[in-house]
C-alpha cells in the first residue's frame, strides 16, 4: 500500500519534469472520467488511457505494462461484447466492474508512475518553480517523508503485537485497533516533535531564499507531451 | 495566539496529512466489499476522525486546517481523481477552520462539529457518480447499453443521494470526533502528550 | 576568541503534568560558562543533569522552540541568541541529535545533505561541489543517492554529520549522538570529530559513552541537577581510571575496560538451536546455524557487528519471522521456532512500540493468562509491578513516564507472561552509568527467578558486569560462543 502513495526514494533524474506530469495527470483524468464512449470522445480516451502504457514501456515496467493493457482489453470486451449477450444482475456487474475499470485506472496508473519516477526533492523543486508558497511545500515534503516511517512504525507495533500475543486474547475488535493505532500515533507525535527540532536548527523557514541543487527542467519530451495534452483538452471541451 | 504559522506548525500539517492519509486507506479497504461503495466516504470518515482530532489538539494558528485540506484535495487528484475534488476539500477545510477558530481553537465541542465539516472533503472521491459528470456517463451508458440499464442505475443513484452522503458523512465525522475526543482523553492527556 | 558565553542563565521548561497543570521543570540553574572559538568540549552527566538543556540554549531551540521561563543571556560571537531567529543562529551552529531516525527531513540522501546548506541559500553549483568534497573526506559517497529509509542507523548519524559539513557550520552542537550507535559506527562519528577538531571547529558534545571523546576533548564538565559540578581538564580526563569513572557515576573511558568478567559456574541444563536458516529478500544478512549449545538460566550476551544477524537471530528464535525455519530443544521437547512465542518475550528496543494500555497495572495484566480467575491475575500482576518497583506508577499511562521506567513496564508485562525466555534488545543503548547498573540488576533478578536471558548488546561496560555466558556474530553465523571469561575481542 505504502508503494501506491509513496514518491520514488533515490535515484537518477525523473523522467518527465514534475509539471509535466501533474498536467498529464489532470488532463487524462478529465478525459477518461468525463469523457464518452462515442464520436471524438472515444478517440481522446483512447489516446489518453495509452499515454500510462507508454510511460511504463519506457520505465522498462513491462509486467505492469501488460497487466494494464490486459485490464483495459479485458473493459473494452466487456463494453463492446459481453454486455449485449448477458440481462440482469449478472449484466449490471458487469457494467460496474468494466466501467471502473475503464474510467478510473488510466488516471490512477498515471498518478502511480509519476511517483514511482520522482523524487520528493524533485517534486518541491518543480511546486517552488511554480511559485507554491512554502506553506504548502513544507507540509508537503514532510508528508511524502513521513509515509515511509508510518509504515515502519506500524510494523514495530504489528509485531509487538504479535509478541505479546495479543490476537490471541479476548479482545474486541474495537480495542485490538486501538492497540495498534495508539502506539502508532504517539511515535507520530514524538518523531515529529524532533523533526521540528532538527528542520529548526537546519534553518528552514527563515527569510532567506532557499535554493535547490535538484535539477528539474522542461526538455523535449515535455514539450511534445504537453503540446498533445493541449490538443486533447481542446478538442474535449469544444466536442 | 499567533498568527503566522512557523515551522513546527508546517511539519505538525504534513506528519497529520501523512497520517490521515495512510488510516483513510487502510479503512477505505472495507470500501472494496461493493455494498459499502456509496458508503465509503461514511465509514472512512469515523475512523480517521481519530488521528484528525489528535491534529486539531496541535491547532492553535490559523490556517492549519485549510492547508490540510488543500494537500489532502490535491494529492486526491494526484491519484487521478477528478479535479473539483480540490474544491470540495478546501471549501470544508475553511468552514471547519472558522468554526474552529469562533472558539479560538479551545473547545472541543467545536473540534467534534469541525471533523463532520471537514469529512465532506471525501465526498469529492465519490463525484464521478453525480452531476456533471452524470450526464454524459449516462447517455454514453444510454447508447452502449440499452434504456432499462441506464434507467436502474439512475435511479439508484439520484442527485439527491449525493445530499443523503454528505449529511451521512458529516455524522459519521462527528462520530469520528467523539472517538478521537475519547481516545485523546483516555491515551494523550493522561501520558502529558496533547 | 570567545565563541560562547553563556551568562548566569536560568531555564525551567514548562510542562504539564499527568492531571494536565503546567509545571515548570528545571533545566540548567545559574549557569555559567564560557566556550572558546575552537574548542572541544564534553557536557556528561546522568540523564536530565542539564546537558541537554544546554545544548538547545546554544543552537537557540531555547528559548525559540522550547517554551519555559529563562533568565540570563547566551551570546553567540558576541550576539544574543534569544535576540536573533533561529535561522540566524543556525548560520554559525549546526546540531545533530540523538534519534537518527527522526532527524532526517527528506527521503534521499544526497538532498538530505544539501539541505542545511540550501535553507542558508548558497548557490547550487557550490553546494554540488561541497557534497562531492565532503563526501571524499567522510566516506560517503556510497550512501549517496539512495533511500534514507534504507541506511542503518549509523549510516543515517553519518549523513546527519555530513549535512553539518556541507554546510560548514563553524560551531557545532551533537546532543548524545552515539546513543543508537554500534562501535563501527561510533569509530566513524569519532573520526568526523577527529576531522572537525583538526579544522578548529567549536564542538560542543553532551554525551553517556566517553571512551571514544577520550583523545579529542578539550574540557569535560560534569552536570548534576543542573549545575556544574565539576570541570575536568582534557589531559585529566584522559587518565582517569576505571574506579575514578564509577565513582563519579560515569561510563568508562578507557576503550577496554571489559578486564574483570563474571567467573562461569557450570550449569545442567542447555537448550539446543537446530538447523536455524532466515535469509531477507537481498539474499546476503540472514541467518545460518545448524547447532547451537546454550546454557539455561544464564544471561547470554548476543554481540557483533551491524548486520552480523543479531536481531535476526532474536526475532527468528522467538517465531517472529513467519518465514525462518529451525527447532529448539528444550529438555525432552522439540519445538519448531514457529511456536516459540509461546516461551518468550521480547523487550524491543524502542519499548515505545509495545506498550499499548491506558495504565501500567492493565499494560501487565495484559500479558497474564486469561485462563485463569481474576483475582490470581491481579495477584501475578501485582507480584510483577512489586519486583520491578513500579507499583507506585500502577495508575499511570505507561506513555507518562521514563525511558527507564517504561522499560521496567516492558519487563514486567514479561515477568507476567510467565515465559521462560527474556530477550532484550539493546537494553542499555543510551544510558548513563547509574541506569545501566540498574538494567544488570533487573537482569541478575530475572536470572534468579530461573529466567533464560538472550541479550543484543553492544554495551562492554554492560557485558563486564552482568553476562555468563557471550555469542559472537559474524555474517549469519556463530564466530564463538562461550562462558564470558575467556576473552573475547571486544566488538
Amino acid at each position: 500500500m505504502q508503494a501506491v502513495i509513496s514518491f520514488k526514494e533515490s535515484g537518477g533524474r525523473a523522467t518527465l519534469d514534475p509539471r509535466t506530469s501533474i498536467l498529464s495527470i489532470f488532463v487524462i483524468s478529465m478525459v477518461m472520467i468525463g469523457g464518452g464512449l462515442s464520436g471524438v470522445e472515444y478517440w481522446l480516451r483512447l489516446f489518453c488511457c495509452l499515454i500510462p502504457f507508454v510511460f511504463l514501456v519506457t520505465v522498462h515496467n513491462y509486467q505492469f505494462a501488460a497487466i494494464y493493457l490486459g485490464l483495459y482489453l479485458f473493459s473494452a470486451v466487456i463494453e463492446g461484447a459481453v454486455i449485449q449477450l448477458t440481462s440482469g444482475g449478472w449484466n449490471l456487474l458487469f457494467v460496474i466492474v468494466a466501467g471502473i475499470i475503464s474510467r478510473f485506472l488510466a488516471p490512477m496508473v498515471m498518478g502511480y508512475c509519476v511517483m514511482q519516477s520522482t523524487t520528493v526533492s524533485e517534486f518541491v523543486t518543480a511546486m517552488e518553480r511554480i511559485h507554491v508558497p512554502q506553506v504548502i511545500t513544507i507540509p508537503l515534503s514532510v508528508m511524502f517523508r513521513f509515509f515511509p516511517t508510518i509504515s515502519e512504525e506500524n510494523k514495530a507495533v504489528s509485531e509487538a503485537m504479535r509478541m505479546r500475543q495479543i490476537s490471541g486474547k479476548k479482545q474486541s475488535l474495537i480495542k485490538k485497533m486501538e492497540y495498534e493505532l495508539v502506539p502508532v500515533m504517539m511515535s507520530t507525535v514524538r518523531i515529529a516533535d524532533e523533526l521540528s527540532q532538527a528542520s529548526l536548527t537546519k534553518g528552514l523557514g527563515g527569510d532567506i531564499k532557499r535554493t535547490h541543487i535538484c535539477e528539474v527542467g522542461l526538455r523535449i519530451r515535455d514539450y511534445v507531451l504537453m503540446l498533445f495534452l493541449l490538443v486533447v483538452t481542446v478538442l474535449f471541451v469544444v466536442y | 495566539m499567533k498568527n503566522k504559522l512557523t515551522v513546527k506548525d508546517l511539519i505538525n500539517i504534513g506528519v497529520f496529512t501523512a497520517l490521515y492519509i495512510v488510516v483513510f486507506f487502510v479503512s477505505s479497504f472495507i470500501g472494496y466489499v461493493p455494498i459499502f461503495m456509496v458508503l465509503l466516504p461514511v465509514i472512512c470518515a469515523v475512523v480517521v476522525g481519530i488521528p484528525f482530532m489528535l491534529f486539531l489538539s496541535k491547532v492553535h494558528t490559523f490556517g492549519m486546517v485549510t492547508v490540510m485540506s488543500i494537500i489532502l484535495g490535491f494529492f486526491a487528484m494526484l491519484l487521478g481523481r477528478p479535479w473539483p475534488v480540490l474544491f470540495i476539500a478546501v471549501a470544508a477545510g475553511v468552514v471547519a477552520e472558522l468554526l474552529l477558530k469562533i472558539k479560538d481553537y479551545k473547545s472541543i465541542k467545536m473540534a467534534i462539529i469541525g471533523s463532520g465539516v471537514f469529512s465532506i472533503w471525501m465526498m469529492g472521491m465519490t463525484l464521478p457518480m453525480f452531476f456533471g459528470y452524470r450526464e454524459p456517463y449516462f447517455e454514453s451508458i444510454r447508447a452502449g447499453y440499452g434504456d432499462t440499464f441506464a434507467d436502474t442505475l439512475y435511479a439508484i443513484t439520484p442527485d439527491w443521494m449525493f445530499f443523503v452522503l454528505i449529511v451521512l458523512c458529516v455524522v459519521g465525522g462527528i462520530l469520528g470526533g467523539l472517538l478521537g475526543a475519547a481516545v485523546l482523553k483516555k491515551h494523550f492527556k493522561k501520558a502529558g502528550m496533547a | 576568541m570567545i565563541m560562547i558565553e553563556i551568562k548566569n542563565v536560568t531555564f525551567s521548561y514548562r510542562v504539564t503534568d499527568t492531571v494536565g497543570n503546567p509545571v515548570l521543570r528545571t533545566g540548567v540553574s545559574g549557569l555559567n560558562l564560557t566556550i572558546r572559538d575552537g574548542e572541544f568540549i564534553v557536557l556528561t552527566g546522568s540523564s536530565g543533569c542539564g546537558k541537554t538543556t544546554v545544548c538547545r540554549l546554544i543552537n537557540g531551540l531555547i528559548p525559540h522552540y522550547f517554551d519555559g521561563e529563562k533568565s540570563g543571556e547566551v551570546l553567540l560571537n558576541g550576539r544574543d541568541i534569544s535576540a536573533q531567529p533561529i535561522y540566524e543562529t543556525a548560520q554559525t551552529v549546526g546540531s545533530v541529535f540523538q534519534n537518527p531516525r527522526s532527524q532526517f527531513f527528506n527521503v534521499d540522501t544526497t538532498s538530505e545533505l544539501a539541505f542545511f546548506a540550501e535553507n542558508q541559500g548558497r548557490a547550487p553549483e557550490k553546494i554540488r561541489s561541497d557534497i562531492q568534497e565532503i563526501s571524499d573526506k567522510m566516506e560517503l559517497s556510497e550512501l549517496l543517492g539512495r533511500s534514507m529509509f534504507k541506511l542503518s542507523g549509523g549510516e543515517k548519524q553519518k549523513i546527519a554529520c555530513g549535512t553539518i559539513a556541507v554546510a560548514d557550520s563553524s560551531v557545532i552542537v551533537l546532543d548524545e549522538p552515539s546513543s543508537n550507535l554500534d562501535t563501527n559506527a561510533i569509530e566513524d562519528l569519532r573520526k568526523v570529530l577527529a576531522m572537525w577538531k583538526e579544522q578548529g571547529k567549536t564542538v560542543v558534545i553532551a554525551e553517556h559513552r566517553l571512551y571514544f571523546l577520550r583523545e579529542l576533548a578539550d574540557r569535560v564538565i560534569l552536570f548534576e541537577s543542573g549545575e556544574i559540578k565539576k570541570e575536568i581538564a582534557g589531559k585529566e580526563f584522559r587518565e582517569l581510571s576505571a574506579d575514578a569513572t564509577k565513582e563519579l557515576g560515569l561510563r568508562t573511558v578507557q576503550s577496554h575496560s571489559a578486564s574483570a568478567f563474571k567467573e562461569w559456574k557450570e550449569t545442567m541444563e542447555y537448550f539446543t538451536l537446530t538447523n536455524f536458516r532466515f535469509s531477507y529478500p537481498d539474499k546476503v544478512h540472514g541467518i545460518d546455524i545448524s547447532s547451537l549449545t546454550l546454557p539455561k538460566n544464564k544471561i547470554i550476551a548476543i554481540v557483533g557487528h551491524n548486520g552480523a544477524g543479531k536481531s535476526t537471530l532474536a526475532r527468528t528464535f522467538c517465531g517472529l519471522h513467519k518465514k525462518a525455519k529451525g527447532t529448539v530443544k528444550l529438555g525432552d521437547k522439540t519445538v519448531p521456532v514457529t511456536k516459540m512465542l509461546d516461551y518468550c518475550y521480547m523487550i524491543m528496543q524502542d519499548v515505545n512500540h509495545q506498550l499499548f494500555t491506558e495504565s501500567v497495572q492493565e499494560e501487565v495484566l495484559l500479558s497474564v493468562s486469561e485462563s485463569l480467575p481474576e483475582t490470581e491475575r491481579e495477584q501475578i500482576a501485582r507480584n510483577a509491578l512489586e519486583m520491578l518497583d513500579i507499583e507506585k506508577y500502577a495508575e499511570m499511562h505507561p506513555m507518562a513516564l521514563s525511558g527507564g521506567q517504561k522499560q521496567r513496564v516492558a519487563i514486567a508485562s514479561g515477568i507476567a507472561a510467565d515465559k521462560e525466555f527474556i530477550l532484550m534488545d539493546e537494553p542499555t543503548s543510551g544510558l548513563d552509568y547509574v541506569h545501566m547498573k540498574q538494567v544488570a540488576g533487573v537482569m541478575e533478578m530475572l536470572k534468579e527467578q530461573g529466567k533464560t536471558l538472550l541479550v543484543i548488546t553492544h554495551d562492554d561496560e554492560l557485558i563486564s558486569c552482568c553476562a555468563d555466558y557471550i555469542l559472537y556474530l559474524e555474517k549469519g553465523s556463530v564466530k564463538h560462543s562461550g562462558p564470558v571469561d575467556i576473552r573475547y575481542d571486544g566488538v
